[in-house]
C-alpha cells in the first residue's frame, strides 16, 4: 500500500512549483498555468485525506475546486486577451499603468 | 499511521522496529534501500512513477519559454496526477480531471495562446529539434492512452489497494460521488453553477474589442460626456488605451527604479 505521506509530498511539490512559477515567470499565460498547478496540488491533498478518512466529502470538494478553477481560467484568459489588445504584450512587467 | 507520525522527523535508526541500527551510514543507506525495495508493492511503484512524472512535467511547464509547449507539458502533469487519483480510489475524479483539466481547460489555454500570437521563438525555426519534440508528443499520447485504459480497468475491477480506512466497494465511483454531490452538497453545487454562469458572462464582457464596445455605445445612444467616461470617445482614445509613452518614461518623482529588472529573463 502507498504510505499516506507520498501523496502529500506530491501535493506539496505541485503547490510549490506553482508558487515558484507565479513568482518567477513574467508571462501572464504561464502564471495562469502555475495557478492551475497550485489548485491541482490542493486537489491532491483533498483526495488524499478523503481516502485517509474514508469520507467522500473531500472528493466532492475537489470537484468544486475544479469548477472554480475552470471559472478562474475563463475570466483570467479573457483579461489576458483584453490586456493583449491594448498593450500587444503579455508581460506583466509592462503592466504599470496604475503605478505611473 | 497517524498524521503526526507522518510529519514528524523519523528518529535515527528506528525506521524498522525490531532491528538493530547498522553502524555505518553507507550500510544503513544500503539496508534502507533494500528494505524499501522489498516492501514496496507494484501499486507503490506506479504511484512513485506517476508522481515523479507529474512533478517533472510541472517543472518543465514553468521552465519552458514557449507557452504552447508549456500547456502541453501541463496536460502531461494533469494526466499523471489523474493516474495518482486512481491509486487513491478516486476513479471518477480521475476521469473528471482528464476531461475538464486536460481536455477543456487546455483547449482554452492553447486557443488563447494561438489567438494572441505571442512570441514563439525556438518553436518553428529549428528543424533539428523536430524529432525530439515528436517523441515528446508520442510519449504524452501513449501515457494518455495508458491512463484512460487504466481508468476503465480500475472502474471495472476495482483492483487497486489504497491506504487509509476501510471503504465500501463503490468508494469514489460516479454513483457514490453523485449521491453525495446531489445530497448534502446540493446547495454548493447550485452555487458553483451560478459561479460558472457569472464567469461566462464576465469573460464575454471583458474580452470585447474596442470596436464592439463603440458599436454597443452607439446602439444604446451613448454620447458626449458619458462616452468619454467610458473611454470610447474618438479624440482621446489614444491617450487612454495607448499610454505606452508614459509607461516607458515614468515621472522621475514616481519612478521607484525597476523592481523586477533582473531575475526573470525568460519572460516569453
Amino acid at each position: 500500500m502507498i504510505s499516506i505521506t507520498a501523496p502529500l509530498y506530491l501535493a506539496f511539490a505541485l503547490f510549490i512549483i506553482g508558487v515558484i512559477g507565479v513568482l518567477v515567470r513574467r508571462n501572464v499565460l504561464i502564471m495562469l498555468m502555475s495557478i492551475e498547478l497550485m489548485l491541482n496540488g490542493a486537489n491532491v491533498a483533498l483526495i488524499t485525506f478523503s481516502r485517509l478518512w474514508g469520507d467522500l466529502d473531500g472528493q466532492v470538494f475537489s470537484m468544486f475546486v475544479i469548477g472554480v478553477a475552470a471559472a478562474e481560467a475563463a475570466v483570467g484568459l479573457a483579461i489576458v486577451v483584453s490586456i493583449f489588445r491594448s498593450r500587444a504584450s503579455v508581460d506583466v512587467d509592462q503592466l504599470t499603468a496604475l503605478r505611473d | 499511521m497517524s498524521l503526526l507520525q507522518a510529519f514528524a522527523p523519523a528518529p535515527a535508526g528506528s525506521g524498522w522496529p525490531g532491528e538493530e541500527p547498522p553502524p555505518g551510514a553507507l550500510s544503513q543507506l544500503v539496508t534502507g534501500v533494500w528494505e524499501f525495495l522489498s516492501h514496496t508493492t507494484g501499486a507503490e511503484y506506479l504511484f512513485f512513477f506517476f508522481a515523479l512524472l507529474a512533478v517533472v512535467c510541472a517543472l518543465v511547464t514553468i521552465a519552458h519559454r514557449n507557452p504552447v509547449v508549456s500547456a502541453v507539458w501541463l496536460v502531461g502533469s494533469f494526466v499523471c496526477v489523474a493516474a495518482c487519483y486512481i491509486l487513491m480510489s478516486a476513479t471518477f475524479l480521475a476521469a473528471l480531471q482528464v476531461l475538464v483539466y486536460a481536455g477543456a481547460m487546455m483547449v482554452l489555454f492553447v486557443f488563447v495562446v494561438m489567438v494572441l500570437d505571442v512570441d514563439e521563438r525556438g518553436a518553428a525555426n529549428q528543424p533539428k529539434h523536430r524529432r525530439s519534440r515528436g517523441r515528446g508528443y508520442l510519449l504524452f499520447a501513449s501515457v494518455l492512452v495508458f491512463v484512460l485504459g487504466w481508468i476503465l480497468l480500475g472502474t471495472v475491477t476495482r483492483q487497486f489497494r489504497t491506504p487509509g480506512r476501510a471503504i465500501e466497494a463503490d468508494f469514489g465511483t460516479a454513483e457514490a460521488v453523485g449521491r453525495e454531490l446531489f445530497g448534502s452538497a446540493l446547495f454548493a453545487f447550485e452555487a458553483v453553477s451560478l459561479l460558472l454562469l457569472a464567469a461566462v458572462i464576465g469573460a464575454v464582457v471583458v474580452a470585447r474589442s474596442r470596436r464592439e464596445r463603440i458599436k454597443e455605445a452607439a446602439a444604446v445612444g451613448l454620447e458626449g460626456e458619458s462616452l468619454q467616461a467610458a473611454g470610447l470617445a474618438e479624440e482621446e482614445g489614444d491617450s487612454r488605451d495607448l499610454s505606452d509613452a508614459q509607461v516607458r518614461q515614468p515621472h522621475p518623482a514616481m519612478d521607484f527604479g525597476q523592481p523586477s529588472a533582473g531575475g526573470h529573463g525568460g519572460g516569453h
